[in-house]
């Protein structure tokens, strides 16, 4: 079909011809849709001059701030299957039943899901000029999958969209569902990563949050991955459990470093609605920890984790150097993503899709986005929805930013934002109090050094007055952890401030 | 002066009455089909409805085959010049609430054609708020024909009153152009507070009074015991009493003619000087203000100069006719007739009502006039986000062009910013008002907790009159404090008056009356201050009684009382909006529940919030809100992404919700709740 060998021709074309990718792709895009066979008859240096002016006149009708899109590096494959669902969870979840992950009519469905994904990844369009850079296999259980069948996705990952040597490729592991055997396979097919869903070291609260595995199945899989070598991974706690003390919390995270992994995630419990937990325990009440515990607990882990050299890179997640998970970082950097499978979210072109959340929804969805490919050419999940506006893109990008240990850079925000000058004002202002109870960390330009707003440095620089130091404030980020605990304070402050605007503007 | 009119609606509705005037054009044609005429039928058989064909005896001469009494007076063809004064009733219908007064007004008008069978029940509850409350806060006005048994036709004018003791003022004016009132009293119930407040309220005005037992078709009814209540209450004969029942139709024929036979005409002179009582007003978003007039002396016609007596206006008269029940021009109105005028009035401000009008150059003796409607409950009301005022402006600016009773000025507030501070009638009223503000005009308000006018006397003997506890003076030495009290009636079955009385003692109220009403009831007066009245007495007397108790009540004289401002101050701020005043004994207990409703209204903040109540000089009260130690969403990756951003969002709306007080910030609701919470101890 030339419609689709034109664009793919004159991507390079317009690629080399030096306009902006997206520019391009979208000149492309009209070139394509006004009628596809025009550029056969066309010089190929006049196709080129066209696409440039095209490409041209597309940059104009940006807003000059506006970039063009940024191109995926990471995509996200859903692998729905677990033996059984835990009580707190709601992410959409196969159960398939403690003992039965090997019978056929499971491995038959975990077949045909596959190729769904499989037929997924061959109607999408490839918005990437450069090869992936990392890619994550999530869930459920990943790691119930047979390799045979990850093979089949990595396989059609890398002929869709290219896999980058050396990419980062993330596999989620439960206790029990895997041994040191299953994980060399993985690494033989290119994993480079695995996350290991310990959660608790209690048998009993294991057992309370319904998981299908014990603290002697958590202490084989770490062997495991030791004993396959596998050169990145990280251990996944859960803090704020039911009857979890903080002493109890303390031993797990002792426990959790004499593990050796590269990277810790410890989440708080969310009592998510429509879950068992919903049902059993409200927040803040027993047998649930009060919020002062859950507040000690995730104090503690800042503190023994960073004592043991990890960096505490994200609200819940500490690495050692270089351990870092680069895919999500992309999440957090508010850079696009492929989206793969059941319930999986995108963000390409500006547009965050999910995918339906039920296997029927799902299927159905993928008929129409399978026949709409064939008709039309691969496509792009939700490319029907509007773009992202300014100010979403903005709040996106405080709401993630401010998560990370590295900050906010108001000045960048500035140059990305038609209003950025202005929301970093009103940032200044909203973080302010925040700064002076020394909560959030910020930088000026002129000084070389973080100014820890304590009442003691706010007393030593009060001789340039507030005004004068919050306006020189080119980068924040919250205090770990008095910041990142109280996060969504914080943060919703910052909306709330930058809601004004929007008022103002309507 | 008028209320509570839905404006726009009433002259859509005219536009129809035109429309429905062409001869094929069935009228009401939305109603009409076999059924109607069936229920005519029905209702004509039973002798109620009016009848077509003259009736064999009476009066031949005043029948006139010409003109049909079953289809109303626009579809029946008439002019005013059929009715002259010894034709004309004019009537209202008094009842406790509930005891079926709609109903009754919804079966008369259908009886008499003015509106179709089965149609919209509640045809003079216009207001969305009437609807929902179940109660009549406006008066309405509606001219019905009549062919009596004398083979004459009649019109009988309509004219509801409201059905709520903070609009018994309305129910005097609504009176003063009436010669007779129905009393109707439930059967099962009967007599309650306010059929004692609105009997003596027609009694003063010399009305002739038809009692009607009405629900005589239910189990539990009684009619000879409150046939008997009737008589021991107000020397009332029990064969004077009607009984009937509204919903199912029984001994209702009996209705209008007691209307024709036992309540006078109007006593006016044709040939006399225009006099006419000008008894209503309301405004209309088309048409301006709309004046409801009687005639007492001469006619009116359109194109005539009037003169306003109390302030010498002069007005020319643009359109006169009757409200049928739509308002229908009809050119000129006679002596004793009931109508609507267009004057090109503006503002239902200039529309003194009570007032004496007559033609211009040829006065008339005035009427006594009606005294103003006093404010005996005032508030602050704010637009939830500051943003709003400017829109809460323009609705208080169109919601008062209806309802003159309201008085209005500008505020601010530490608190709340820029709002307004009102006075009105009584509670029912403010929330009657808030729920118009909000429900016709979109607003959304907060409004702060009820006050009534006290008034501080300081040591040189100067007076000043309080709007607002703010207002009341902290500072400075009080000689003394008089706040307005209520004698209040109420009438409950005999089992509860122990736990009334002492309800009544707690609102430190003074027994003034003790009687046996009869039928197992007992009728309690007591002098209450008017501030007690606030929040939840009304409640309290319901509660206690088991519902059974019902209670009116009327302006008193100012008493000497023991009030103390209460502040209720957040982090060692005084919340100027969460002011109130108090007596000294309640004080305590009063700052306490406050405090303690404040903190679990409001969210933990970042520090740790002292919340305290002071009166008199001192700290009474105090709790303490804790400070919030996580607020932190663990997990963000993926579709989470959005999901996040969501949960942010709602965080986000909660505090745009917050008044920032100080420091502080407080959900608008506890405004709110505390407004509600009355002073209780």
């Amino acid at each position: 079909m030339a419609s689709r060998v034109v664009p793919q021709h004159l991507r390079a074309l317009a690629w080399h011809a030096g306009a902006g990718r997206f520019a391009a792709t979208q000149a492309l895009g009209v070139a394509a849709a006004s009628g596809a066979p025009l550029q056969q008859n066309l010089h190929p240096r006049l196709w080129r001059a066209l696409c440039a002016a095209a490409a041209e006149a597309a940059a104009e009708r940006q807003s000059p701030v506006e970039e063009a899109d940024e191109e995926p590096t990471a995509a996200y494959v859903h692998l729905p299957f677990c033996k059984r669902k835990c009580s707190y969870c709601d992410f959409p979840v196969i159960a398939v039943g403690r003992d039965l992950a090997q019978a056929p009519h499971v491995q038959d469905n975990m077949q045909r899901y596959v190729e769904m994904v499989v037929q997924e990844i061959a109607a999408s369009r490839r918005l990437n000029w450069q090869p992936l850079q990392s890619v994550f296999f999530g869930g459920g259980t990943p790691s119930l999958i047979p390799p045979s069948l990850l093979e089949q996705l990595l396989v059609a990952l890398d002929r869709q969209f290219g896999l980058a040597a050396g990419a980062e490729v993330s596999i989620e592991a439960d206790p029990g569902t895997f041994d040191a055997a299953r994980l060399r396979a993985y690494l033989g097919m290119g994993v480079t990563r695995v996350s290991v869903g310990v959660q608790a070291l209690q048998d009993e609260l294991l057992a309370l949050c319904g998981r299908a595995h014990d603290v002697a199945d958590a202490l084989r899989a770490v062997e495991a991955v030791h004993a396959a070598g596998v050169p990145s991974w990280s251990l996944d706690l859960m803090s704020g459990l039911p009857q979890l003390t903080e002493e109890m919390w303390g031993r797990s995270l002792e426990q959790a470093l004499d593990a050796g992994p590269h990277h810790i995630s410890t989440y708080d419990l969310q009592v998510e609605e429509h879950t068992p937990f919903a049902r059993r325990y409200s927040p803040g009440e027993a047998p649930l920890p009060s919020d002062e515990s859950a507040a000690a607990m995730y104090r503690q882990a800042s503190a023994v984790l960073r004592g043991a050299g990890l960096e505490h890179y994200e609200v819940s997640n500490f690495a050692l150097p270089g351990h870092r998970c680069r895919h999500n970082m992309v999440y957090w950097e508010g850079r696009p993503f492929y989206g793969l499978g059941l319930g999986s979210a995108s963000y390409l072109q500006g547009r965050r899709f999910s995918r339906p959340k039920r296997l029927n929804a799902y299927r159905t969805w993928l008929q129409g986005y399978t026949a709409d490919a064939a008709a039309q050419g691969p496509q792009v999940a939700g490319a029907w929805l509007p773009r992202e506006s300014a100010d979403d893109k903005l709040l996106d990008t405080v709401m993630l930013r401010l998560r990370l240990a590295d900050g906010l850079d108001l000045c960048q925000l500035a140059a990305q934002h038609p209003q950025g000058g202005e929301a970093g004002e009103l940032l200044r202002a909203a973080l302010a109090p925040h700064i002076a109870r020394g909560w959030v960390i910020a930088r000026g330009g002129g000084e070389g050094g973080e100014r820890e707003g304590s009442a003691g440095s706010s007393s030593s620089t009060s001789g340039g007055g507030t005004a004068d130091g919050r306006g020189s404030i080119e980068w924040v980020r919250l205090a770990d952890p008095d910041g990142f605990i109280v996060s969504n304070d914080i943060i919703s402050d910052c909306f709330a401030a930058l809601d004004v605007t929007s008022a103002g503007e309507a | 002066m008028a209320w509570y009119r839905s404006s726009g609606g009433l002259w859509k509705a005219a536009l129809q009455v035109a429309e429905w005037a062409a001869p094929q054009e069935p009228a009401y044609s939305v109603f009409r089909g076999p059924w109607r005429s069936a229920t005519v039928q029905m209702l004509q058989r039973a002798g109620w409805a009016s009848q077509a064909a003259p009736a064999a005896q009476g009066e031949a001469a005043a029948v006139d085959p010409a003109f049909d009494p079953s289809r109303g007076f626009v579809r029946g063809g008439y002019t005013v010049a059929h009715f002259p004064p010894a034709r004309i009733r004019n009537f209202s219908i008094i009842a406790h609430v509930d005891h079926g007064k709609s109903t009754l007004a919804d079966r008369l008008l259908e009886a008499t054609g003015a509106i179709a069978a089965g149609g919209q029940a509640q045809y003079l509850d216009k207001l969305q708020v009437e609807r929902e409350r179940g109660i009549t806060v406006k008066a309405q006005t509606v001219s019905l024909v009549y062919r009596h048994s004398d083979g004459a036709d009649y019109l009988l004018n309509l004219i509801d009153t409201p059905g709520h003791v903070d609009f018994s003022y309305e129910v005097s004016r609504s009176l003063a152009a009436c010669q007779g009132a129905l009393l109707l009293v439930d059967a099962s119930q009967g007599v309650q507070a306010q059929t004692v407040a609105n009997f003596f309220l027609a009694f003063e005005q010399d009305l002739a009074i038809v009692p009607v037992l009405n629900k005589c078709d239910m189990h539990s009814a009684e009619p000879g015991r409150v046939a008997q209540q009737l008589k021991d209450a107000f020397d009332i004969e029990p064969p004077e009493c009607l009984r009937v029942s509204a919903k199912t139709g029984l001994g209702l024929c009996a209705v209008l003619p007691a209307v024709v036979e036992r309540i006078p005409p109007p006593v006016g002179s044709p040939d006399g000087d225009l006099r006419m009582l000008l008894f209503d007003a309301y405004h209309d978003e088309y048409r301006g203000v709309v004046c409801l007039v009687e005639v007492l002396d001469g006619r009116v016609q359109k194109g005539d100069r009037i003169t306003a007596a109390s302030s010498g206006t002069n007005y020319e008269v643009g359109e006169v006719g009757l409200l049928a029940p739509e308002p229908y021009p009809t050119g000129e109105l006679l002596t004793g007739q009931v109508g609507y005028m267009l004057v090109g009035m503006k503002d239902t401000r200039s529309a003194r009502v009570g007032d004496t009008w007559h033609h211009y150059r040829k006065p008339v003796p005035p009427l006594p006039g009606f005294k103003p409607a006093k404010s005996m409950v005032f508030a602050g009301i704010f637009p939830l986000s500051a943003a709003g005022f400017e829109q809460l402006q323009a609705a208080m600016e169109r919601l008062t062009l209806n309802d003159a009773s309201v008085t209005v000025r500008r505020e601010n507030s530490n608190a709340l910013g820029a709002g307004f501070r009102c006075g009105f009638l009584g509670l029912l009223h403010m929330d009657v008002f808030r729920q118009r503000l909000e429900q016709e005009h979109g607003a959304s308000v907060i409004v702060t907790a009820p006050t009534v006018p006290c008034r501080v006397v300081l040591p040189g003997g100067e007076e000043r009159e309080l709007q607002n506890p703010a207002e009341f003076p902290t500072s400075t030495k009080i000689a003394a404090v008089w706040e307005p009290t209520v004698a209040a009636t109420i009438v409950t079955p005999n089992d509860y008056v122990g736990s009334i009385m002492q309800l009544c003692q707690d609102r430190r109220g003074d027994m003034q009356e003790h009687a046996v009403l009869g039928a197992g009831r007992t009728l309690l007066k007591y002098h209450l201050p008017l501030a007690e009245l606030g929040g939840d007495f009304y409640d309290e007397l319901k509660s206690v009684s088991s519902g059974y108790a019902s209670f009116d009540y009327e302006e008193a004289e100012y008493r000497v009382a023991d009030l103390q401002r209460l502040d209720i101050l957040i982090n060692g701020e005084a919340v100027d909006a969460l002011a109130r005043i108090v007596h000294r004994d309640k004080a305590q207990a009063v700052g306490r529940r406050l405090c303690t409703k404040l903190r679990d209204l409001m969210d933990r903040q970042q520090f740790e919030v002292a919340l305290q109540a002071q009166a008199g000089g001192r700290i009474v009260a105090r709790e303490t809100l804790k400070a919030f130690r996580k607020n932190v969403l663990a997990k963000c990756y993926g579709g989470d992404v959005s999901r996040k951003r969501k949960l942010l969002e709602k965080q986000k709306e909660g505090k745009k919700r917050m008044r920032r007080l100080g420091s502080v910030d407080v959900p608008q609701e506890v405004f709110h709740e505390l407004m509600k919470a009355g002073n209780k101890s």
